[in-house]
């Protein structure tokens, strides 16, 4: 099924133009992963999903972005209840530099989700199983956050952007500061998390975009260049461009 | 080949060895000249912390207090002690002549009545009876005494007689000159006597002042460096506003102290020489220094908290809010010591706002005339007689206290948010 | 082969270099199977000695090739067509030793027969292993040339190969048929004929990797195929 349907989305930055005409369909509760070389508009066409290109003053969306047959770009859209149900991991793991607890807790409080204790008790501990963190800090949840190792930390803020259980989550590079254990932990915890969420990944690393996804998008100077199940992207792309970055040919 | 790379490097070595020295002996030269001011200060001032003392026989005669034996407490109150101070001094030496006896009432300061008074009040029994009382010591013997004074210097040039000096040698030699603590230094206003002249005016002024422009500077500050950094578009006009707010903070502090001038008193009829007008004031100078500082650490909170935080679905008030505002909150505040710490140094915009006037009477309120302690030291300095001289340096050092222990505040306060915040 | 280079100049190397064994194995085999050939022919030793002393050569290509491409594995981590690459250089490999160990077979034959043979089988015999080595020359071409069509061409011919075993297999039954003494040599030239369709069947196999080589899918569909064979139960 259709979680996401772009629709010729164009994106400014002021008059630079950073995304060309991407229609782009994204499968419910499958891994979608985008590729393509830095500064090729992959994060910029991710920020989009959730509106976070809003915080950039001269940035200028164009062209429709369907959630469940919604478009987030009308006017009528709430950014902040859009961003409730759609959740962002970033690249760098950002942890509030606040206790484990209220890191998780911060979304379903803001929102209104637990109406005592015990059910933010609840929310916090479940967010935090799901994202395979729990075992490590329960003895520890009113600990500073920033106290934990990188992968841990990421691992935090995917506890965090699922308490409060978004439809949608994206991860913006989410292991490139991470070691390969760590790495491969997220991995893992992706591959659980699509059961229940759409994933949408942007990721520097080929291999990691093999291992995780079943769709991939190849982006390449604001065009989106190919599209298609992960697989044939990496055993036979239709494009030359795509073949030849995911080879290693590129410039 | 070879030896010019040899060459190259001794001589990237020396460079080295060079820059390093002229930055030690930067340092030496900043440390040498702290040392010597502190020196200084410390050297002439630390004796206005003694004050001398002479010990005097009363007899507290009813009759020439011109009250009966058994006095009521107003009849003390109201009793004339001017006779039996001035009978004390001239007991002093018998054989003295009337010119005499007005010098050797000049050895004490003008307060020897009320010391003599305030003696009684405490024990009504001495009445009829004769007691060694404690006076102060005029400033001119208290500097004799801390060995402050030229003696040698021939006799129309001293304002101390030689009569006086004989007496007072003769009162050292028999131990009734005694140097104690100067209470009085930290619980007197100013007096146009040094030995009766305290800071406690212009120490009360300065807190109000400063209590005051904290009060209206912090917030506004805090709230337009918000604003501006967290809210405003950045347009053409957020830069203009920008600028001026940096040229603001060069804006001489006179310029300022005019502004109190025209505005606060002239059109609003603050009353004059008050904390209230001076905090005023001190808090439009110190404004663009806590905006500057709260904007530069605003700009220092890593963006990936807000963008954490906006991801969550935090409107923006609540990601400001919760979490860039209590993050930048020890570089604000310290910005803010820094803001008040200057405040607190200022002179110019005080002296033009009147708060330079000889106020003796300590202010219970903002609403009440006061000096402050620069402008004090400013007074002070400005004084012909030689006991004021170490009343500057002491100033200085309380002043410098006060910066030290505002200082040491900031940096509590900073631990403690740093602490809960990392 | 893409034409733009790799970035990394010797990932590109290793590429090459794979790639020239595959080209000098195969040429290796096209040798050995030609003299085979000439040697049951022309009932020449000296080409038999020589094939079976090459094979050892071709054995050696096969294990370096193997190795290659589990280090490009390994150490790259070769993606799309250069996976492909990769992978279709370890299956080729795989067959064109096993071409190398058919001619090897044939030529050990060869030296073991003992009588002139009739004209009429050595004709049939020569026009099979003509047309197989015409397969074996194509598929090396097409992979040198990344041409899918020509590996289609073999893919198609070797329905030809089979009917032309057919015919040299009546041959050789023929023969055995005319005496008793036939009986052996008659056998060889049995197993030698059966090698040479076999030989023409790992050609194709190579042809097969080859197109998935270039257009990254499989060919689809049952290989053509000739009547089936009568001597042997095989297929």
């Amino acid at each position: 099924m259709i979680k996401i349907k772009a629709k010729d989305v164009d994106v400014f930055y002021g008059k630079k133009q950073a995304l060309y005409n991407i229609s782009l369909d994204i499968e419910e509760n499958q891994v979608t992963a985008l590729i393509g070389p830095s500064g090729c508009g992959k994060s910029t066409f991710l920020r989009c999903l959730n509106r976070m290109n809003d915080v950039i003053d001269i940035c200028n969306v164009k062209g429709e972005i369907l959630i469940n047959d919604f478009n987030i770009n009308d006017k009528s859209c709430d950014v902040v209840r859009l961003r409730e149900k759609i959740g962002m991991v970033f690249q760098k793991p950002n942890p509030f530099p606040k206790t484990l607890y209220e890191n998780v807790s911060y979304g379903p409080t803001i929102h209104g989700m637990a109406q005592s204790k015990q059910e933010m008790d609840e929310i916090v501990e479940t967010s935090l199983k799901k994202a395979a963190l729990w075992e490590e800090v329960k003895d520890r949840l009113h600990e500073p956050g920033t106290g934990l190792s990188g992968g841990q930390q990421q691992r935090l803020c995917i506890a965090r952007a699922i308490s409060v259980r978004p439809e949608v989550i994206l991860m913006d590079e989410p292991c490139s500061a991470l070691d390969p254990i760590a790495t491969a932990q997220i991995e893992e915890l992706i591959d659980e998390l699509k059961k229940e969420h759409t994933i949408i990944i942007v990721t520097h690393s080929m291999a990691q975009a093999a291992r995780v996804s079943q769709n991939t998008g190849f982006f390449h100077l604001g065009h989106l260049i190919e599209h298609g199940p992960t697989d044939k992207i990496f055993k036979n792309p239709d494009n030359t461009k795509t073949q030849d970055y995911i080879t290693g040919r590129f410039g | 080949m070879n030896k010019n790379k040899e060459q190259l490097l001794n001589k990237r070595y020396r460079a080295e060895r060079r820059f390093r020295l002229y930055g030690q002996s930067a340092i030496f030269m900043a440390l040498l000249f702290l040392t010597i001011f502190i020196f200084k200060i410390f050297s002439t001032g630390y004796t206005a912390f003694q004050k001398t003392w002479l010990i005097v026989p009363v007899n507290f005669d009813a009759e020439m207090m011109m009250i009966d034996q058994n006095p009521s407490k107003e009849d003390l109150q109201d009793a004339d002690y001017y006779d039996i101070a001035l009978k004390s001094m001239a007991d002093l030496d018998q054989n003295a002549n009337d010119d005499q006896k007005n010098q050797l009432k000049r050895m004490v300061s003008y307060f020897f009545e009320k010391e003599i008074k305030n003696e009684i009040l405490n024990d009504p029994s001495l009445i009829g009876k004769t007691k060694e009382v404690y006076l102060t010591a005029s400033d001119d013997l208290d500097q004799v005494f801390k060995g402050n004074y030229p003696r040698d210097l021939p006799e129309d040039q001293r304002r101390v007689s030689d009569y006086q000096l004989k007496i007072f040698d003769q009162l050292v030699a028999k131990g009734k000159v005694e140097s104690k603590f100067n209470i009085s230094f930290f619980t007197y206003a100013d007096s146009r006597e040094a030995e009766l002249a305290g800071i406690a005016s212009s120490f009360m002024g300065s807190i109000f002042s400063i209590l005051v422009c904290l009060m209206i500077a912090f917030p506004v500050a805090v709230l337009a460096a918000i604003y501006l950094e967290e809210f405003a578009p950045k347009n053409r006009f957020t830069d203009f506003i920008e600028v001026n707010i940096n040229n603001l903070a060069a804006v001489p502090s006179i310029v300022f102290g005019l502004l109190g001038l025209g505005v606060l008193l002239a059109i609003f009829h603050l009353p004059r020489s008050t904390p209230l007008v001076g905090g005023i004031t001190l808090s439009l100078m110190t404004l663009p220094t806590i905006i500057i500082a709260a904007r530069a650490s605003l700009k220092a909170v890593p963006p990936s908290i807000r963008e954490a935080a906006l991801a969550m679905g935090a409107s923006r008030m609540q990601t400001t809010m919760h979490h860039t505002v209590p993050l930048s909150m020890p570089g604000t505040l310290s910005g803010t010591i820094i803001g008040l710490a200057q405040a607190l140094g200022e002179t110019a915009p005080l002296i033009l706002i009147g708060m330079v006037a000889f106020v003796n009477t300590i202010p219970g309120s903002p609403m009440d005339p006061a000096a402050s302690l620069p402008v004090q030291i400013y007074i002070w300095a400005e004084s012909a007689e030689r006991g004021f001289v170490e009343k500057v340096s002491a100033c200085i050092m309380v002043l410098l206290g006060f910066l030290i222990i505002m200082n040491l505040f900031a940096q509590i306060i900073r631990h403690k948010f740093e602490k809960k915040w990392s | 082969m893409a034409e733009t280079q790799h970035t990394v100049k010797s990932y590109e190397e290793e590429l090459k270099n794979l790639n020239s064994n595959i080209v000098k194995m195969g040429s290796a085999c096209e040798e050995a199977l030609g003299k085979a050939i000439v040697a049951i022919t022309t009932r020449n030793a000296d080409h038999a000695e020589e094939v079976i002393k090459d094979d050892e050569k071709i054995d050696k290509f096969e294990s370096l090739i193997e190795q290659q491409v589990v280090n490009l594995i390994a150490l790259r981590q070769p993606m799309a067509i250069d996976l492909r690459e990769t992978v279709t250089a370890l299956k080729m490999s795989s067959d064109l030793e096993r071409i190398g160990d058919l001619a090897k077979n044939i030529s050990k034959r060869s030296l073991l027969l003992n009588e002139t043979l009739p004209k009429k089988l050595v004709d049939c015999l020569i026009r099979l292993s003509s047309s197989v080595q015409k397969q074996l020359k194509t598929t090396l071409d097409s992979y040198l040339e990344r041409s899918a069509s020509m590996a289609i061409d073999v893919w198609e011919g070797d329905e030809k190969i089979d009917d032309l075993t057919n015919e040299c297999m009546q041959e050789v039954v023929k023969y055995l048929k005319e005496t008793e003494k036939n009986l052996s040599d008659g056998t060889h030239l049995l197993f030698v004929t059966k090698n040479i369709e076999r030989i023409g069947d790992h050609t194709t196999n190579v042809a097969e990797q080859i197109y998935f080589l270039v257009k990254g899918e499989y060919l689809e569909g049952d290989r053509p195929k000739g009547s089936e064979p009568i001597v042997t139960g095989e297929k």
